[in-house]
């Protein structure tokens, strides 16, 4: 008795104060600190969110006589490419506008023009001019690799309502949908709220890094109910070359017109075996 | 097998010890493994948290006599939640869960008590209803602090969405520091938008964080079709905490009051008056024997026709208060409501003809309505 009276307060002596201080760690992990994902979750969107900008539009309605009045807004998200002020959102926000705005992070609320569209995969590319403070590029992922179950981040401007981050899984990958004249192919699926207003924002991983592009929801009532789509970033990274050329729009149908001119005259111009011009 | 035997062979006190440490090791690491393999560390996280607070949360069912065309009588009940903050029975939760009618409140056990209206806050949109039920079946809901939260942090919601009874929602903090209108008009500050699913009823239920620890009072959703779609609002506990004391001890929380009517002093009805300032906090109105009108504020009087407005001018424009600058009639409020009635308050003014001076007032106590503890 007095034997094990002793290897009991032996046993105590050195273990409890060891279990005790493991148990105070545990309980002061649970009670003061965050979670390991919840500190995931906040430093990728810590990483992300200056990246992301949120667009307001403004389009023209003709009224009764025929004149143009800038009547509806709208507003959309959009994802920052390049640090000098390249900006890729959906076509379908930025298509109709007359005049565009993005309003970034720090509150700075900058002119754009959209540059390239491209609706086939509704993409769009605006530029805006960030001075002397360059904007913060985003990094781009993989959406190869993307698993079904995946936790994903969506950040956008949903309603207007100003920057706003929303979780979820990636629901189902390689979707295709089918909207009035469109369809959009290989799409993610998530459950991460998107609402009227997240198009064009990003759809992140927990690294921070830009998964997709959300794009649309499926939706009766026209705002979330959890089934929202994102084009993947690989799509992006593809058509981004094409979108990004800095040439103006212009250029390709001065071409168009010159190259008509050219082969009008080739088929048309040698007729009649009179010159075709006078000089003289 | 040596091991085997030096463990099992009787060793005295240190073999003992030896045993048990292997003993406590193997447990330990079968626990590890069982919960790993069965549970993410954030599911555990969620159901301790549940199990933990779920007792803490309340229904609130709200019954309002009403009269319909032939005059019958018919009860309109409205439902919402509540969290316990206190071990005396004190619950907080929203002034718009209360209504006007009689109060019921269902303890998470289905226990129903009948409550009675401590205090509330319009302003807010915050009220304190009290049960007498046995200490042990009350559940408190510690208060946390939600000055430094993260956007990205965990927010748990627990409620009672549609009457369907308690219901856990997660999901993240999407933004805080929104701002919010009360259904009297008033700006609520620092809100704190999140994703979890927030549906009629769930109003005056608790937002909780990962500690368990109340961050906010879930109030309101932004919905084109009346339920979640993943935009959700909570009242900061911060709030809370400032007003509740007084809720209690009094019944209503007193703001401090100036007694003037503000209007924002747009640049170009600025420029259209020739003041020399663009922007500030017009008075148009100031209540005689009200504490602006006794430091001598003059509000307007003359009414002139600016675009396609008429204001009422001849007012003095509030440009700074106690040395803060300030640009609409919004920011004059906030800067007040950080005072109590009784404080000192010094307004930088710019007068009608141009000139500039400074006016020190009283705060006083805003008037309240008819609406008032309960007997």
């Amino acid at each position: 008795m007095c034997l094990k009276l002793q290897f009991a307060a032996k046993v105590f002596g050195k273990a409890v104060p060891a279990v005790f201080f493991l148990c105070l760690l545990a309980v002061c992990s649970i009670a003061s600190a965050l979670t390991a994902d919840e500190n995931a979750t906040i430093a990728a969107y810590e990483r992300v969110a200056p990246s992301v900008v949120n667009i307001t539009t403004q389009m023209c309605e003709a009224e009764f006589f025929f004149c143009a009045t800038p009547t509806i807004t709208g507003s959309g998200s959009g994802v920052v490419l390049r640090e000098d002020g390249l900006i890729i959102t959906n076509s379908h926000v930025v298509s109709e506008a007359q005049n565009i705005w993005a309003i970034l992070s720090d509150g700075r609320r900058l002119p754009a023009r959209m540059t390239a569209s491209d609706p086939n995969d509704d993409l769009a590319v605006i530029r805006v001019d960030p001075g002397d403070k360059p904007l913060k590029a985003i990094a781009l992922g993989d959406s190869d690799g993307l698993k079904v179950g995946e936790r994903v981040l969506a950040v956008g401007n949903p309603f207007g309502l100003g920057q706003t981050l929303t979780a979820g899984v990636v629901s189902m990958i390689d979707r295709s949908i089918k909207n009035d004249d469109t369809i959009l192919r290989h799409l993610i699926q998530t459950d991460a709220p998107i609402n009227p207003g997240n198009s064009g924002g990003a759809l992140i991983n927990l690294n921070g890094e830009l998964v997709g592009l959300c794009t649309a929801i499926l939706s009766p009532t026209g705002s979330s109910v959890r089934i929202g789509f994102a084009l993947p970033v690989n799509r992006i990274k593809a058509a981004a070359p094409g979108l990004m050329q800095s040439w103006p729009r212009i250029t390709g149908w001065v071409l168009a017109i010159l190259l008509a001119v050219w082969l009008f005259n080739r088929i048309y111009g040698r007729r009649g075996g009179t010159p075709r011009y006078h000089w003289e | 097998m040596i091991d085997f035997e030096l463990i099992c062979g009787d060793g005295g006190p240190r073999m003992h010890f030896i045993r048990l440490l292997n003993l406590a090791l193997v447990i330990f690491l079968l626990c590890g493994a069982t919960g790993a393999a069965a549970l993410t560390e954030e599911e555990r996280n969620n159901i301790e948290l549940y199990e933990r607070l779920a007792p803490g949360v309340v229904n609130i069912t709200s019954t309002l006599l009403e009269h319909d065309f032939f005059f019958n009588v018919i009860p309109r009940k409205g439902t919402g939640s509540g969290s316990i903050i206190d071990s005396q029975g004190y619950i907080l939760t929203n002034n718009h869960v209360i209504g006007d009618g009689k109060l019921e409140v269902t303890l998470a056990d289905g226990k129903k008590y009948v409550a009675k209206l401590v205090g509330s806050d319009p302003d807010t949109d915050l009220a304190v209803v009290k049960i007498d039920a046995p200490k042990e079946s009350l559940r408190v809901i510690p208060m946390g602090d939600s000055s430094d939260l993260k956007v990205g942090q965990k927010a748990i919601a627990i409620g009672n969405p549609f009457g369907l009874g308690q219901t856990l929602t997660t999901g993240v903090v999407s933004s805080v520091g929104r701002t919010m209108r009360a259904e009297n008009g008033t700006l609520v500050e620092d809100i704190i938008q999140t994703d979890a699913s927030i549906n009629p009823g769930n109003s005056g239920g608790p937002l909780i964080d990962s500690s368990g620890k109340l961050i906010g009072i879930t109030t309101a959703i932004f919905s084109p079709t009346g339920a979640s779609v993943g935009i959700g609002f909570a009242i900061p506990v911060n709030t809370a905490k400032r007003i509740v004391n007084d809720l209690i001890a009094k019944g209503y929380y007193s703001y401090p009051f100036l007694g003037a009517t503000l209007m924002n002093l747009f640049p170009d009805i600025a420029e259209a008056l020739r003041l020399p300032i663009k922007t500030g906090a017009m008075v148009i109105e100031a209540s005689p024997g009200g504490p602006a009108d006794k430091a001598g504020l003059r509000g307007g009087n003359k009414r002139a026709q600016i675009g396609n407005n008429i204001v009422t001018v001849g007012g003095d424009v509030i440009v700074s208060v106690n040395g803060i600058q300030v640009q609409d009639a919004d920011s004059v409020i906030r800067e007040v409501r950080k005072l109590r009635p009784g404080d000192k308050v010094q307004f930088q003014i710019v007068r009608w003809d141009g000139s500039s001076g400074i006016v020190t007032l009283i705060l006083g106590e805003k008037p309240r309505g008819m609406r008032t503890r309960q007997p």
